[in-house]
């Protein structure tokens, strides 16, 4: 039977939503705030071992040899594992691109500071760490590949020896007649410009709790991992077993953003398992193990943008070409992030042609992996910077150029030159609601007068396009070729009419706990407080691939409301045959089944639970006496990628306008945010409290972004930035009051017209931050390429307009 | 290894432990009491995230030794409401969505509760110089504002309730 899920909340079976839409107190706070949710590191198992791990300290150097012995004599020492151990058990994992993953444990040579050299368990992580002190290894420096135009070049050390190249990939992607564009332009404008590496940082480090059964070879992994089912199937083909044979238990987890989960860790831990003859072995990433070889680092990019525009300033073509170092090996899949822009290459605009020259290229620093935003938010910096540098340059106002250019209401759905199709916007009202929440017209006098003073102030007006619901055809051109993620939900009744719902993602911070009880609870006219849902382990749960790619939200919603349909069909089948009429004249609505015309007919959910488990003798013959469901939603309609890497990709394209003012410190160079205004469309809000969240939390992180975070590398790509103390995260007092308004455009194509919008903010964030500064700084003639924007840079540019005093 | 043996009082219980000198207190919280709800989040003293009241001073638990704690009174987020039912300041962070993940949260809650005892009624500058030494990933701080201003009132309604009972 086909299922038809509901596109809005008026299709759904109530008169009027009591929890969906509205402004919900989330169901795991509680817990969470008596401090009773278990983490991964509040795990205790019999038997449970700890690990430390031993690292490289050299970014480029052979291992000449390693001696374990003293530490495996060390009390309370149960096991130690090398690289050999990792060439005997392991495989080099997946990769994007395919073929540049590496061992978990270094086998010959070390290819960044942080790489795991030896590993050991013990009694407690004291004494592991105690045992890393006596390993010795020496150790061969090698030539070490910092840079990545020096590692493009013929002569250089090699960080992969094998692949004779330090270049991970290397294309040109051409949409449409860009070689035309460019020649007929009225007008051209180029400029280069540096993302500097940054991460996620999650507040909770990544950790694991494994078991690898010596006999059965069946491995267990409790982690605190974004996707359990990614980790159940990367252990299975780096250990050679059947994906049957692992299992993977998703923990609570505190946050993510990307950047969690570390599987050179999780399989080392399972090596000292079942060398410690399948003892469970706890590994807690310490905050420094994270931020020098963790999933910590992204986005290390080099770009030269080429914007054209016809003579009244609207954009003929854009090209971007791109160096990202990736670092190490690719096994930390940073690539996907290279890929992505091609969702939303021209933004919210109506650019007609575009190009992309993209090179990948290794180097001997830790290997690259997703951000927030996965790539979109450096490309919508640079796409921007040129917005404003055209509009500059052709002495049009910023918001004006933007309005020019943005895709009318009435031309959607809209398919991009880069082959992704955006489902639905109001660009121009988004637009219109920030100039009018940030009072425009007079911030630009307010402005003026500021600049009679000799002070720096600057306004930035930046829009963005949040791609929603990945699929992984988006990064098709660095290896990952499917269409369709899945993601399941198990909904059942049970004898009482109480509703359970089984699921496969775990807590992360985004609410989806608390979104799939206000569905079911919706649904079926139920209390929020009756609906328990239940986070399961690979073995048991539907098909699901959890949060990330700004999905979850939407997808879960489409899974719940999926089997919550199956449900219902099921039991309008029972009463069909008890009530002795057609199936299709059973109606639910408002928790009761009715029949039109026949007002005796009148069961609750819990009255056909009920008959279906206790009387199966009223059942039609054959039937299923189960109250239950399970839907598996994918994406529809999504495309396979073409040789361009065209395809339909992300289901939703939510859009934000956000306008910015900043003061710089003429003196020191600092950059202060005075105000922070934005609107933003992202369709139907399932839960308005929970996406005001996420909205603040990624605009906190691309202030950071645009002007605090950066790993930062020194001699030898020694990594200098290895705690809080040297990596600045935003505090209460960097994150200014952000002044915020919607509108809602809801989809066409996407359960009950949600959009994705947990990545939110940080794609246009970063970009209205570095406009503002430039606009701050245009009266000079000097321009922040660079980002961060961190006092020291400002304050040379400063000084090179010969402005400092 | 040194061995030591410390009396503390965690949450109103009094506790005699033997503990290794070199045992943080937040790994004796944690991992000897059983205390799981004070986290570690950087271990070098910047996060906040493992705060914790040492005789009613919001402290980072690990930077600070198990047996420092001899003679102490310790509180956690374990101990701050009744065994059933969310203190004040939970339910104020739980009715502004001042959590997302929750894992910075039991250092935030601390650091509020020593804020509102010396000064139920904070300003905004106030709260930012206080909770400057906590760090949240998810919320961007917006969210932390309004429920520190929502736990204040909280706790002024309750003094007042409080004097004229
Ligand atoms: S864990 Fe103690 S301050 Fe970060
Ligand atoms: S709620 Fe996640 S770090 Fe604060």
């Amino acid at each position: 039977m086909t299922v038809e899920i509901p596109k809005s909340l008026a299709e759904l079976p109530v008169g009027e939503p009591r929890w969906v839409g509205r402004r919900v107190r989330r169901t795991e706070d509680a817990a969470l705030l008596t401090g009773r949710v278990e983490f991964i590191d509040d795990v205790q198992l019999p038997g449970m071992l700890h690990c430390a791990i031993l690292r490289s300290p050299f970014a480029h150097a052979r291992i000449t040899s390693i001696d374990v012995s003293a530490a495996l004599a060390l009390d309370g020492v149960a096991a130690v594992v090398t690289g050999a151990d990792a060439r005997a058990w392991a495989n080099p994992p997946r990769s994007a691109p395919e073929g540049w993953g590496a061992l978990c444990i270094a086998a010959e040579k070390a290819s960044f500071v942080g790489e795991p050299v030896a590993a050991v368990a013990a009694t407690s992580r004291y004494v592991a760490e105690d045992a890393l002190e006596l390993i010795e290894v020496d150790y061969e420096p090698l030539d070490v590949v910092e840079d990545p135009f020096a590692a493009m070049q013929p002569d250089s050390e090699l960080v992969h020896e094998d692949q004779g190249t330090n270049v991970m990939m290397q294309r040109v992607f051409t949409w449409g007649e860009v070689d035309a564009a460019l020649a007929g332009a009225a007008h051209t404008f180029t400029e280069r410009f540096r993302w500097n590496r940054l991460g996620a940082n999650p507040t909770e480090t990544y950790g694991c709790v494994c078991e690898w059964d010596p006999m059965s070879l069946d491995i267990v992994v409790r982690g605190a991992m974004q996707s359990p089912s990614s980790f159940a199937l990367g252990r299975a083909a780096t250990f050679g077993l059947a994906s049957n044979k692992v299992r993977v238990v998703g923990h609570a987890h505190g946050g993510s953003f990307g950047g969690k989960g570390n599987a050179r860790g999780t399989d080392i831990a399972c090596m000292l398992s079942r060398k410690a003859g399948g003892r469970p072995v706890k590994w807690i990433e310490d905050r420094s193990e994270y931020m020098t070889a963790g999933a910590s680092q992204a986005w290390d990019r080099h770009y030269e943008a080429t914007l054209t525009t016809d003579a009244e300033g609207v954009v003929t073509a854009l090209v971007v070409k791109l160096v990202d170092d990736i670092g190490a090996s690719g096994d930390g899949f940073g690539a996907i992030s290279a890929a992505k822009p091609l969702t939303a290459f021209t933004g919210p605009y109506t650019i007609p042609v575009a190009r992309y020259d993209l090179t990948l290229v290794a180097t001997n620093k830790v290997p690259a992996s997703p951000y927030r935003g996965m790539g979109p938010p450096p490309h919508f910096f640079v796409l921007e910077q040129m917005m404003d540098i055209a509009a500059r340059g052709l002495a049009i106002d910023p918001a004006e150029m933007r309005r020019r250019n943005f895709i009318p209401a009435d031309r959607f759905p809209y398919t991009i030159p880069s082959g992704n199709e955006y489902d639905s916007g109001s660009y121009e009202r988004v637009l219109d609601e920030a100039l009018d929440l940030a009072g425009y017209e007079q911030l630009r006098k307010d402005q003026a007068a500021a600049r009679a003073e000799g002070r720096l102030v600057g306004i930035g007006v930046a829009s963005a396009i949040e791609p929603g619901v990945f699929d992984w055809n988006a990064y098709a051109i660095v290896g990952m070729p499917q269409t369709g993620v899945p993601e399941g939900a198990t909904v059942g009744v049970d004898i009482t009419g109480s509703i359970t719902v089984r699921v496969g993602f775990s807590h992360e911070g985004q609410g989806q706990p608390t979104l799939v009880s206000q569905l079911v609870a919706e649904y079926f006219a139920v209390e929020m407080d009756a609906v328990r849902v239940v986070h399961l382990d690979t073995a048991s749960a539907p098909p699901s691939f959890g949060p990330g790619g700004s999905r979850l939200g939407v997808a879960i919603t489409g899974a719940v409301l999926g089997a919550c349909e199956r449900v219902r069909d099921k039991m309008a089948t029972v009463v069909a045959a008890i009530m002795h009429c057609d199936a299709g004249d059973v109606e639910l609505r408002d928790g009761r089944f009715r029949v039109a015309g026949r007002p005796e007919v009148d069961m609750t959910v819990a009255q056909v639970a009920g008959t279906m488990l206790a009387r199966s003798d009223l059942l039609p013959e054959g039937m299923d006496p189960l109250p239950e469901a399970t839907y598996v939603w994918t994406a529809p309609g999504r495309t396979p990628a073409d040789e361009e890497g065209r395809a339909k990709s992300y289901l939703t394209a939510a859009q934000a306008v956000h306008v910015v003012v900043v003061e710089i410190d003429a003196e020191t160079g600092v950059v202060e945010i005075v105000r922070y205004c934005l609107v933003d469309d992202c369709g139907t809000r399932l839960n308005p409290v929970v996406v005001e969240g996420q909205t603040d939390g990624s605009v906190a992180q691309g202030i950071g972004a645009a002007l605090y975070e950066e790993y930062v590398y020194g001699d030898e790509a020694q990594p200098l930035t290895a705690s809080f103390m040297d990596y600045l995260m935003p505090t209460i007092n960097e994150v200014p009051a952000i002044e915020k308004r919607e509108v809602v455009t809801p989809s066409p194509v996407s359960p009950l017209g949600a959009k994705g919008c947990g990545e939110g903010a940080m794609h246009t964030t970063p970009a209205a931050v570095m406009c503002a500064v430039n606009d701050a700084l245009a009266p000079l003639g000097v321009m922040a390429r660079e980002v961060p924007a961190a006092p020291n840079r400002v304050w040379n540019l400063l000084r090179s307009a010969g402005t400092q005093r | 290894m040194s061995e030591h043996t410390v009396e503390v009082t965690v949450n109103g219980v009094a506790y005699t432990a033997t503990v290794d000198a070199r045992t943080t207190l937040v790994d004796f919280l944690r991992a000897e009491l059983g205390l799981t709800g004070t986290h570690v989040g950087c271990e070098h003293g910047v996060c906040g995230v493992c705060t914790v009241l040492v005789d009613g001073k919001a402290t980072r638990s690990c930077l600070m030794l198990a047996v420092q704690a001899d003679g102490l009174r310790i509180t956690t987020v374990e101990g701050l409401a009744e065994a059933e039912g969310l203190h004040p300041i939970q339910e104020a962070f739980a009715e502004e969505h001042g959590l997302q993940c929750g894992f910075c949260t039991p250092g935030f809650l601390m650091a509020t509760h020593e804020l509102l005892e010396a000064n139920p009624d904070p300003g905004d500058d106030e709260i930012r110089d206080v909770l400057g030494g906590q760090l949240c990933r998810c919320t961007g701080y917006q969210s932390i504002l309004r429920s520190v201003h929502l736990a204040a009132s909280k706790t002024r309604a309750q003094r007042a309730a409080d004097a004229h009972a």
